[in-house]
């Protein structure tokens, strides 16, 4: 009897007989193919994104000037950033520029995202069209800016002067003040359909019944857009407003074909800057320490971001 | 980059051999083996305003040197206007790109360019020496590292019509004078036009000279103690406060280097210092205003000097090309007078030489308002002057140091403490 135990044991304890491996179920198994499917992107990151990260990182602890050996020179690139003025009001001008530009484009483009939702006669073109900001590109719009611009034959001072507004119209880019207030605009001209289409998509996910409930229980407009379809939203602009502080943060292009940072640094930006001063005065390690302190910085942004949501 | 030619076959050899041929008949220029020279050079240098002097390039001297000598010339034109720099430094740091180039702000990278001595030292002495000031930036611990080319002058541009309109028919030989025009004009609508800018030339090109001609200088001359800390800085800048205020047109403290241009061809100002590019456009597109346009010289300072700021095209050769001679060799095919000559004068003198040997040249009295570019020679200045032209004093006019100095005033930063950081973030600099 115990002769037959041990043998049954010994049965079910030998290896199961192996099948035949088939390289088809391989790759249909889950974790297998779950790993396919990410190994290519993962590889273009790590080539386009992680390499120049990883090597930015490494240049900000030497003393690296073009054309010349790099020497690691620890912390010094930062304690020379932290003791200069420009580096200072490049954060405070990217902290202003960021903050502003995302709270009148989330405004902006849920407004924008309302009217779309509603019904009227062209529509799908009016949509269309208001996308056109973010597709064409950058430099193309910050050009035909500058035009819109100019103080003397630009469209806004022509409109001010023959409205009869303004006797004459402001400088645009002449100024401290104003160079921040245009390039805030712009920003936000091409920033707005972003949010406004990420927020109509969200506003057409939200179920009718939750409207009609509300209505039935007394809500007016207000109270519908308040307790149904505010708090329905804010996943998706809690999602758009972390990805436009991301993009807006590290704007370059719009900032250095319209005012390259002038007049006075006012509206350089942590970009800008660390630009002008890896490829212009050729301090690579100096401008890779301005191009890594973005980073806490926006890191910063983000948990308090996060934070104020998850609190709201 | 310098392609090698490998694996030669008969047929190729006997190509080689004719190309050789040639290439001894056409000159010294082509020192090489014929066998070991490359198919081809490439050769990167920012658009020119003047669309012949790049024309000419690509259709009588790199056909010439390839019927020469069998080497194609890969022309990369680069965009203007201080772009150039960074595809520059993309170029050293990554050791790929053109075998030389346009050296635009050439002591970020003079460790990557190879020694040109002989061909500079040759050309000097063919064509009248060079002027001493280019000397300081082509030199380099006693060798050339670069062969200059020519000065891009910078001058004021002014609406000559509208100079005599208010009665000043001769433009203005001291700065004062200049204010003085400048507030007759902007009561009359025409203000000036002076870019303060973060841009790369029209900025520096007056706002330096003028300093210069205050009997200031931004360093000494060995480029160890900074010099700005004067009180003759301080009434430069309170003179450049009162010409903006009184004078100029709001926008221009933010203008980069194509707004001017913009400006002047608009007719929203009656002047602004510039290359004669706006004249090149008037004369094209508005026949008009390009009778009216003319050249003044920078105004005399406080001291009775006069100074422009030079605008330096130099040619290099870049250490990492597969053939660095050959580079050479074709470097010195074009400053030969036999192609450099009639390539500069296609350019209609927009490009100086920086050669004596061109100061007796007919070319400069085709158009009399392009005159005042050759005086820009005699009294033009680097911007490192009188320090040496090194990595420092290019941090310090890449990061618009002494420009800002200028525009915080003007916005409202008081003079002392605007100059006080200027010479404290000098120092950072030179350590």
């Amino acid at each position: 009897m115990s002769k037959i135990l041990e043998a049954s044991r010994a049965g079910a304890l030998a290896a199961p007989a192996r099948r035949p491996f088939r390289l088809a179920a391989f790759m249909e198994r889950e974790s297998v193919f779950s790993w396919l499917m990410l190994t290519p992107p993962l590889l273009f990151l790590l080539a386009f994104l992680g390499y120049p990260f990883i090597y930015g990182v490494y240049l900000s602890f030497f003393h690296k000037e073009v054309a010349r050996a790099a020497s690691f020179v620890g912390f010094d690139n930062f304690v020379r950033l932290y003791n200069d003025p420009i580096f200072w009001q490049a954060v405070r001008n990217t902290i202003i520029f960021t903050g502003v530009a995302t709270v009148l484009k989330a405004s902006g483009g849920l407004g924008m995202a309302l009217v779309m939702n509603q019904s009227f006669k062209m529509k799908s073109f009016a949509r269309a069209m208001l996308l056109l900001p973010f597709i064409v590109p950058t430099v193309l719009s910050t050009v035909a800016w500058q035009w819109i611009l100019d103080p003397g034959m630009g469209l806004f001072n022509r409109l001010l002067m023959v409205s009869g507004l303004a006797e004459r119209g402001p400088s645009w880019l002449g100024t401290p003040t104003m160079a921040m207030i245009s390039i805030i605009m712009v920003n936000t001209w091409r920033g707005l359909p972003f949010f406004g289409i990420s927020i109509l998509a969200g506003l057409q996910t939200i179920p009718v019944d939750l409207h009609e409930s509300a209505t039935i229980d007394g809500a007016g407009t207000w109270g519908r857009f308040r307790y149904v379809t505010l708090p329905s939203l804010l996943p998706v602009i809690l999602i758009v407003t972390t990805f436009s502080i991301v993009i807006t943060f590290f704007d370059f292009q719009l900032v250095y074909v319209l005012t390259g940072g002038g007049p006075a640094n006012s509206t350089h930006l942590m970009a800008t800057y660390a630009y002008s001063l890896s490829m212009g005065a050729g301090q690579m390690g100096l401008g890779s320490a301005v191009a890594l302190s973005m980073v806490p910085v926006l890191g910063l942004l983000l948990v308090a971001l996060t934070f104020f949501v998850r609190k709201d | 980059m310098a392609q090698p030619q490998s694996k030669a076959t008969r047929r190729d050899f006997l190509k080689l051999a004719a190309a050789g041929a040639a290439g001894a008949a056409a000159g010294p220029w082509v020192s090489r083996n014929a066998q070991a020279k490359p198919v081809s050079i490439a050769f990167a240098r920012e658009s020119s305003y003047v669309k012949n002097f790049d024309v000419h390039f690509q259709n009588v001297m790199a056909p010439a040197y390839e019927k020469a000598t069998g080497i194609k010339i890969e022309y990369q034109i680069q965009a203007a206007g201080g772009s150039a720099v960074p595809q520059l430094v993309s170029m050293v740091e990554n050791k790929n790109g053109a075998d030389l180039a346009w050296t635009q702000q050439e002591w970020l990278y003079r460790d990557a360019l190879v020694d040109v001595s002989d061909i500079a030292e040759e050309v000097g002495k063919q064509q009248g020496g060079w002027y001493d000031e280019i000397k300081r930036l082509s030199i380099d611990k006693g060798k050339w590292k670069t062969v200059p080319q020519a000065n891009i002058g910078q001058v004021m541009n002014y609406r000559r019509d509208w100079f005599d309109e208010v009665g000043v028919k001769q433009f203005p030989e001291t700065w004062d004078a200049f204010l003085e025009a400048g507030i007759k004009l902007k009561a009359k609508g025409h203000p000036f036009g002076m870019s303060m800018g973060h841009g790369f030339a029209d900025n520096y090109s007056w706002l330096y000279p003028l300093l210069w001609s205050y009997g200031v200088t931004v360093m000494d001359k060995d480029g160890r103690k900074v010099a700005l800390d004067s009180s003759e800085t301080a009434k430069a800048v309170e003179y450049v406060k009162k010409l903006y205020k009184e004078a100029c047109i709001e926008d221009c403290i933010g203008w980069l280097d194509p707004a001017n241009n913009k400006a002047f061809l608009t007719g929203q100002i009656s002047c602004t210092n510039n290359a004669y590019s706006i004249m090149v456009s008037a004369k094209r597109d508005l026949p008009e205003m390009g009778k009216v346009i003319d050249h003044g010289l920078n105004p005399k300072g406080p001291t009775g000097q006069r100074y422009h700021a030079l605008v330096p095209v130099t040619h290099g050769v870049f250490a990492y090309s597969k053939d660095p001679q050959a580079a050479k060799d074709f470097l010195r095919w074009t400053m030969d007078p036999k192609q450099f000559r009639p390539w500069i004068a296609s350019g209609d003198m927009y490009f100086a030489p920086y050669l004596h040997g061109f100061d007796k040249a007919p070319e400069w009295d085709i158009e009399p308002r392009v005159k005042p570019f050759q005086k820009v020679l005699e009294t033009g200045k680097l911007t490192s002057w009188p320090a040496p032209a090194n990595r420092q004093h290019g941090e310090v006019v890449n990061r618009w140091i002494v420009i800002d100095m200028f525009t915080k005033a003007i916005t409202g930063t008081p003079t002392k403490t605007a100059i006080a950081e200027a010479v404290s973030q000098i120092k950072t600099i030179y350590g």
